[in-house]
């Protein structure tokens, strides 16, 4: 296994991403480790994004290099491995013609390989990432006809139906409600604790997971890497990195 | 009514229409759960192109269909996804700009006005035995080509980045899905029409989601109302002397409505 010779879940170094002309990312370097809950902070347009879009090959570096799993990017071919919930994941096509479970599904499709059809294995592991979500009584709903915070759980079911060692959520709370949220935060430290997954986190609301996170990316062009996230998010240290006055309040959900 | 099976032409226009109904509603509902409907309309009229060619130089019209309407699926494909333009955009310089030129190579020549009308509207009677020959063999390889990929196909169509991050070959997989369709149209205008195939391909996939279902029984239904439209279509082409192209959009914009009015919400 990869895992034996490189300890690191994400091995990046000297990374530079360039969008027509235009400097989105700078020598950034940093690793995650396994059993990490790092979250990605940084002012809008800063580059979290872009970061975790060029972790997942869907951005092409302009230099630099990334390891995943301890093998590099190109020739990386267990993408199962890594969960992905997108930003406005929650915002789907309110018409598409699809049931909660085949969207949970498609989670293992990418295991299934072509012409494979869904295996014990694969019904076991949706049924485990739906009832951990708690949406097995929404099974045969139309995922357009949810509610905000139910697609949401939907799309998190989908990214853990393929058993990922690494979990990684990009603003996943948009139009998601207060308490959906708080379900979210809890369910993200289940998984990160319980269940030692790691997890990538971009987020604006720092505060709330701050008893959770072990490193913290403050991503604004150049990146900073701090195993302390204590320190990373007091308030003076959040003014002047974000260059306007910051005030961080940790509150428990 | 049933002595219409009598006429090998009528044997040859139902086993060829089916066969569209099945690839052309299957293939459908892809391009249309991607907000890429136009693409069927645009690679018609890029057969025409090809119609033009064949008949210009005396070629086969459906071989050169079929090539005409690969080469531009590739192009669209390759300007979308590498140029990062607009789909709609591509797909209306390709529309207009490869009627223009059919027009052009149908004025030079003015003489196959006649053969030309069956390629755009459709004929029962011109598909040969060759053409149904030609329609098995590609048919078949499109249709195998959808259903071994038919999962990854709809994980895209759902969510292209995601599907990417998860492994699935998004690129090759998009070039796939064109070329197919490309082929489909190409084979669908003896029976359909270059002008009207595309009605073949998005209007049952837009009639089953109607009825609220999930991917897998919205897909079935969609091929069920293509294959009916297809038969009361070529009946009452048959009946009545009616271009068959026409009558089938005619039998699905019926069942569009019924679907509509069944599922108003």
């Amino acid at each position: 296994m990869p895992l034996k010779f490189s300890p690191s879940l994400f091995e990046v170094n000297n990374l530079n991403f360039e969008r027509q002309g235009n400097l989105v990312l700078k020598n950034a370097t940093f690793k995650i480790l396994p059993g990490e809950y790092c979250a990605i902070i940084g002012p809008n347009g800063g580059g979290k994004t872009t970061l975790v879009r060029l972790l997942l090959g869907l951005e092409k570096p302009t230099s630099g290099e990334i390891k995943l799993f301890g093998v590099s990017q190109p020739r990386f071919r267990d993408w199962n491995r890594i969960g992905y919930v997108p930003q406005r994941s929650a915002l789907v096509d309110g018409s598409f013609p699809a049931t909660v479970r085949e969207v949970v599904g498609m989670g293992r499709y990418a295991r299934r390989g072509i012409l494979g059809f869904e295996s014990n294995e694969d019904k076991a592991s949706i049924s485990e990432a739906m009832e951990l979500m708690g949406v097995s009584d929404l099974s045969d709903r139309l995922i357009g006809n949810l509610s905000g915070g139910q697609r949401q759980r939907v799309m998190i079911a989908r990214a853990l139906a393929s058993n990922p060692d690494v979990l990684i959520v990009d603003e996943p709370n948009t139009g998601v409600d207060v308490e959906s949220q708080h379900r979210f935060y809890e369910l993200l430290r289940t998984l990160n604790r319980t269940k030692k997954m790691s997890i990538l986190f971009i987020t604006h609301d720092i505060g709330v997971i701050a008893e959770d996170i072990t490193r913290v990316l403050f991503v604004n062009q150049t990146l900073l890497v701090s195993q302390n996230p204590a320190e990373m998010i007091r308030c003076d240290e959040m003014s002047r990195l974000y260059g306007t006055p910051a005030h961080v309040v940790c509150h428990n959900h | 009514m049933l002595e219409m099976f009598d006429y090998p032409f009528m044997q040859r226009a139902f086993a060829a229409g089916l066969m569209i109904a099945i690839l052309a509603s299957l293939g459908g509902s892809f391009i249309v759960l991607r907000r890429y409907s136009l693409l069927s309309e645009t690679l018609a009229h890029v057969s025409l192109v090809g119609v033009s060619v064949g008949l210009l130089f005396g070629m086969s019209p459906l071989w050169m269909a079929v090539l005409a309407s690969l080469l531009a699926s590739w192009m669209i494909e390759y300007l979308r996804s590498a140029h990062g333009m607009y789909s709609d955009s591509v797909l209306a310089i390709f529309l207009s700009g490869s009627l223009a030129l059919a027009i052009v190579i149908v004025s030079m020549a003015g003489s196959f006005n006649a053969s030309l009308f069956s390629y755009l509207f459709g004929s029962i009677l011109s598909v040969s035995v060759q053409d149904l020959w030609v329609m098995g063999i590609f048919g078949s390889l499109a249709m195998a080509l959808l259903l071994a990929f038919f999962k990854e196909l709809y994980f895209i169509a759902f969510d292209e980045d995601v599907a990417r991050a998860g492994g699935i070959r998004v690129t090759i997989l998009n070039y796939m899905l064109v070329s197919v369709i490309a082929v489909i149209i190409a084979l669908s205008i003896r029976v359909v029409g270059t002008l009207l195939i595309g009605a073949l391909m998005v209007i049952p996939p837009v009639a089953a989601i109607r009825f609220g279902m999930g991917f897998y029984p919205t897909t079935l239904l969609s091929i069920a109302i293509a294959l009916i439209s297809v038969v009361i279509g070529l009946s009452a082409s048959y009946l009545f002397s009616l271009p068959s192209g026409a009558a089938i959009v005619l039998c699905l914009l019926v069942i569009f409505i019924i679907a509509l009015v069944i599922n108003r919400r």
